[in-house]
């Protein structure tokens, strides 16, 4: 079975022509600015959002004692859930919902199959994505390998941070890589993703030794690596790889920040305005410069 | 080919044009009314079309004539621009009532002085219990009646005005001339059989054909004169040259054929114009303005005669000619058709009669001109079929994304094949054209109401099927049900119900339509538009008595998404999963969702069934089954031309809903779609607001899942992108390459785009005077936002956004 929390159609900014995006969850790093936080955990999350609740109070009584009322609304402790797929499809207004899907191939297969009609004039396919798809279990093989019998084109994007092997795995059957590279200092890297930089540029290089075709992408991230030396340093890296076909430079967004919210979790960059295309131009110039194909991905 | 694109700059001459038109506040004009009366009180005896055509004669040889300083082209419709000529033939009891009200509309205002009032009312006082509405209504058996006032089914613009929606004959009028038309009339009057019983009828019809091309040659003739005394008096010398110019143009195209593209634009326009004055039908279109005009446009360049400014200059200069064309219509009518739309169609691309690619120079310079001037009017359809050029289409995503709502495109790859099926020739299906909104005919050659027949709205409908056939709002039974939903034990007994009620209100909806439509056939025959049709004059017979060639017609149908989802949400909630009995939701339904139970009740309906709009074989087979019981019903019914002439003589569907979806969703009580009470119902073929949440594409295989081949009255779509969705040139062509599956592969019938932000919709609705000219798509066509009333705003502000 494959762990997924979304799939998203049209999506025309995750690789070429119109494409499916499957959001997986679980991931080996927790970045703080992360767009994403439902996508963390593997199992099953319990989101809330306090603006569609309407007090109907359902998910207190099912809630066995994790969600209690107060004042018509609940209160919800997570440490107390057991099974959170109790709560799914309780909540009326959907304000309570469960985010993650256990879903076989074959499901997922038949949704991306619907979008199919329109990928062959503009060479769209699917995108794998998370989370980190790469950690999924032996299902993904299974998954990909049904898609391409399809003559489904399959982009994966992947933070690099897992064991080689894994990559390894599925350079016979990806297209094209979508490749995070945030940062090459290795106490940053900590800091900020939980991770070790090491094993992310060591896999790049492994990766483009390879062969395969890939696109390194740097979200430029306040705090983190907003600065012409740190994007620099990423720059310099990544001109020494061969197959490298572009860099994109995604800006920080904080569109995130009502998933935290409705996670009960805390959000390092809450309230920090979202970085324009001004701010990352001059990083696009410098990766230019290097002979880089750099494009800007809002 | 134009393959670059140059950013087309407005001149000064066709700002000042367009700055003048809309600041002109709308007025009435009483003088076509006022000579009508005259002539129908001198000439009561006289047989109804004689009576007709003096009165036009009249009219146009008396009517205030003016060529606007600046402008490169003749012929006004009323004594003022955007002045609304009364046509009290047809209807004179709304205007009566409503007088004092006019310029105090939410919507649509115009402004009355007290004069106008004082001689309106007058001339009104004659027409009481004589007009269209008064014969319509009698035709109309009690019950039909009280249906129609019911609002169950609606058709007061059939009653309210001429029929129109459709295309007359351009490319004949343009190689004939009007002497030519004249010549074929007295000929055939000259052969007509005394010993035909029916030479009466028909000599009385080609003495008004006559009179009536002679008046029009004449009308245009009075432009000659006015622009050479014009010119006499003027004194800027190139001005002076530009209202000669108009005189000799007038003078070569009163009889003969026009010999270069600025004539050929100036006869166009005439007869645009002049139908317009003959009658207040709406949706009087254009056709193929880009094949008609282009031997024109072709010859003038090569022989260096003109160059591309000036034809775009010119171009602007006619759309700015159709904008200044005006329709008053009842309050109650307005909601129906809001911003005060005229609907003239113009229609670029598709392929010639030989399946080739179609589009020419002159559609670029049309598609770039209409975007330039960024009009309500006309509007702009283009037809897309599988190998038109991706710089062709590059170029319709660029005028799209201006954000006012055109071009629309609709589909070769559908219509073609459909109008062959029914039996329209191959070389016409070929020849097909937009008309109105987005439905479709073969110009020249179709009666009229390819759309625009009766509206019935399905909400209602589908709720007398829940309730054993009583319609709550009227507290009657129209037509005893099958029994109530509390006692229906599976869906299919609810299926059955709504099949039916439905075919009950389809055969209502056809008495209805046949009593509008013999009404308008004995009182408001039209002559000038009759000649422009083939074969009218070959038979000897209006279009209503069964003159054209082809005669299709469909009426619109209301809350397409509503009854899907109503549908779908019973089925898995009650019948499926239990999660809502059936007495829960008949009181829901009931009270409006009132109360927590209500709410709860409402909230379930909405999150946890599926809707149309979203890809889902669940909700779209069962609303395709649900409009295939219509459908099945309706087309077993025949047109008043039926036996006539006409091929056809039949009826398919349509959804070209306008902006019927407000008014109809405020007479129907809360749905189970969880649609609350008198909010409105989805408009078109579109999903229901907010209810689409998988983009685009999967609102195309929803849509496609519909029997498009049988709706071809128009598969209305709008789509909201936001503008950051289409900015960069790849977006552009991802936009493109989705809508060459929906059409080629998915076989779509018709898409638009709405591409203004939201953030603009909410300011120019708190501040209307700073977005007067803010254009934007409301179902169909396009409208003036301010102009539209608070209910249609907030429904254009509803409509979901597509964005990512």
């Amino acid at each position: 079975m494959l762990s997924v929390f979304n799939i998203q159609r049209y999506s025309i900014h995750d690789g070429e022509g119109i494409r499916t995006t499957i959001f997986f969850k679980g991931c080996p790093l927790r970045c703080l600015w992360c767009n994403n936080p439902e996508s963390h955990d593997p199992a099953p999350s319990v989101m809330y959002d306090k603006r569609l609740c309407l007090g109907f109070g359902d998910c207190a009584i099912e809630g066995n004692g994790a969600i209690v009322l107060r004042q018509g609304r609940p209160v919800i402790d997570r440490s107390l859930f057991r099974d959170p797929l109790r709560l799914n499809n309780i909540c009326p207004s959907k304000a309570l919902v469960i985010t993650g899907d256990s879903m076989n191939p074959g499901q997922i297969i038949r949704e991306v199959e619907k979008d199919a009609p329109f990928f062959e004039i503009c060479r769209g396919g699917v995108t794998l994505t998370g989370g980190e798809p790469l950690l999924q279990g032996p299902d993904l093989k299974k998954l990909i390998t049904g898609l391409k019998k399809r003559s489904i084109s399959i982009t994966i994007e992947t933070s690099l941070h897992v064991e080689w092997g894994r990559i390894k795995n599925y350079i016979p059957v990806t297209d094209m890589f979508l490749a995070d590279f945030k940062h090459t200092d290795p106490y940053k890297f900590r800091e900020f993703t939980g991770g070790e930089a090491q094993l992310v540029m060591d896999n790049l290089t492994k990766l483009d030794k390879s062969g395969a075709p890939f696109i390194i992408r740097v979200p430029v991230i306040p705090l983190f690596n907003h600065s012409e030396k740190e994007i620099n340093s990423i720059i310099e890296f990544t001109g020494t790889l061969k197959n490298v076909r572009e860099i994109h430079l995604i800006p920080f967004n904080n569109f995130g920040a009502e998933k935290y919210r409705m996670l009960g979790i805390d959000y390092s960059y809450k309230g920090r305005k979202r970085l324009t295309e001004t701010d990352v131009a001059p990083y696009a110039e410098l990766a230019s410069k290097k002979g880089l194909t750099a494009k800007i991905v809002l | 080919m134009i393959a670059d694109t140059k950013e087309a700059f407005i001149t000064e001459r066709i700002e000042h044009l367009r700055e003048r038109l809309l600041s002109a506040r709308p007025t009435i004009c009483t003088e076509r009314a006022r000579i009508y009366t005259e002539v129908y009180r001198e000439h009561e005896s006289f047989p109804v079309i004689v009576r007709r055509a003096l009165a036009l004669e009249k009219t146009l040889a008396e009517m205030t004539l003016y060529i606007e300083e600046g402008s490169l082209l003749a012929g006004n419709q009323a004594s003022k621009p955007r002045a609304a000529p009364i046509f009290p033939e047809y209807v004179v009891a709304w205007i009566v009532k409503e007088m004092d009200e006019l310029d105090k509309r939410p919507g649509d205002a115009f402004f009355v002085t007290r004069e106008q009032k004082d001689e309106l009312r007058e001339i009104c006082r004659w027409w009481e219990g004589k007009t269209l509405i008064e014969r319509g209504y009698s035709l109309m058996s009690p019950l039909n009646r009280d249906i129609y006032e019911s609002g169950i089914i609606r058709a007061e613009g059939n009653l309210t005005s001429g029929d129109a929606h459709l295309a007359v004959n351009f490319e004949k009028i343009l190689e004939k001339g009007l002497a030519g038309y004249l010549e074929n009339i007295t000929t055939r009057t000259g052969s007509l059989d005394r010993n035909d019983p029916d030479y009466p009828a028909k000599r009385d019809f080609f003495t008004a054909l006559g009179k009536g091309i002679e008046a029009f040659i004449s009308f245009i003739k009075r432009y000659e004169a006015l622009a050479r005394s014009l010119s006499d008096k003027e004194t800027d010398h190139t001005r002076k040259t530009e209202l000669l110019t108009i005189s000799d143009n007038c003078r070569n195209i009163s009889e003969r054929p026009p010999s270069d593209f600025y004539q050929a634009l100036q006869l166009t326009w005439f007869v645009q114009l002049v139908l317009q004055i003959e009658s207040n039908g709406h949706s009087v279109s254009l056709g193929r303005m880009d094949q008609y005009l282009y031997r024109f446009y072709k010859n003038d360049i090569e022989s260096g005669r003109i160059t591309d400014d000036f034809v775009m200059e010119l171009l602007g200069n006619m759309w700015l000619k159709l904008l200044s064309v005006n329709k008053i219509r009842s309050w109650s009518h307005t909601r129906y058709s809001a911003g005060s739309p005229l609907y003239q169609n113009v229609t670029i691309g598709g392929q010639t009669t030989g399946g080739r690619d179609a589009v020419n120079e002159l559609s670029y310079l049309i598609l770039r001109s209409v975007g330039m001037m960024k009009l309500t009017q006309p509007n702009l359809s283009v037809r897309f079929h599988r190998n038109i050029s991706d710089d062709f289409m590059m170029e319709c995503i660029r005028v799209i994304e201006k954000g006012f709502g055109m071009p629309a495109f609709n589909n070769d790859e559908i219509v073609i094949p459909s109008f062959i099926k029914l039996g329209v020739s191959r070389e016409d299906a070929y020849n097909y054209s937009a008309i109105g909104c987005i439905e479709t005919a073969v110009p020249g050659k179709w009666g009229y109401r390819c759309t625009g027949m009766s509206f019935i709205n399905f909400m209602r409908v589908f709720l007398a099927a829940m309730h054993d056939g009583l319609d709550t709002m009227s507290g009657r039974i129209f037509h005893k049900g099958t029994g109530r939903f509390e006692d229906f034990r599976g869906f299919d007994d609810l299926m059955n119900a709504w099949k039916h009620q439905i075919e009950f209100y389809t055969r209502a909806s056809v008495a209805i339509d046949r009593a509008a439509d013999t009404a308008l056939e004995e009182m408001v025959p039209d002559i000038l538009c009759s000649a422009f049709v083939d074969d009218c004059i070959e038979r000897g017979k209006t279009i209503k008595e069964g003159g054209s060639v082809y005669d299709f017609v469909s009426g619109l149908q209301v809350g397409i998404a509503n009854l899907g989802n109503s549908l779908a949400a019973i089925k898995k909630l009650v019948y499926e999963e239990k999660k809502i009995t059936r007495e829960e939701l008949r009181k829901s339904l009931e009270n409006n969702f009132e109360g927590k139970s209500g709410e709860r009740v409402r909230q379930l309906l909405l999150n946890y069934a599926p809707k149309y709009g979203n890809d889902e074989d669940y909700t779209d087979i069962l609303l395709r089954e649900a409009y295939m019981a219509y459908i099945n019903e309706l087309e077993q019914y025949t047109t008043t031309r039926a036996g006539r002439g006409p091929v056809g003589c039949r009826y398919y569907a349509g959804t070209s809903s306008i902006s019927a979806n407000v008014p109809s969703g405020s007479v129907v009580p809360a749905t189970p779609d969880g649609r609350k009470a008198f909010t409105p119902l989805a408009e078109g073929s579109s999903p229901s607001s907010g209810t689409d949440v998988l983009g685009p594409t999967a609102v195309f295989k929803s849509v496609a899942k519909l029997p498009t081949d049988k709706i071809l009255g128009g598969v209305l779509l709008n789509q909201k992108l936001s503008p950051s969705v289409i900015s960069e040139e790849s977006d552009k062509r991802k936009l493109i390459s989705i809508l060459r599956t929906f059409f080629t592969t998915l076989k779509g019938w018709h898409v638009q785009y709405n591409i203004v932000s939201r953030q603009t919709l909410l300011a120019a609705r708190e501040n209307p005077e700073k977005y007067r000219d803010l254009v934007v798509r409301v179902a169909g066509y396009s409208a003036f936002f301010t102009t539209l009333s608070p209910d249609t705003q907030n429904d254009i502000i509803a409509r979901t956004e597509q964005s990512l």
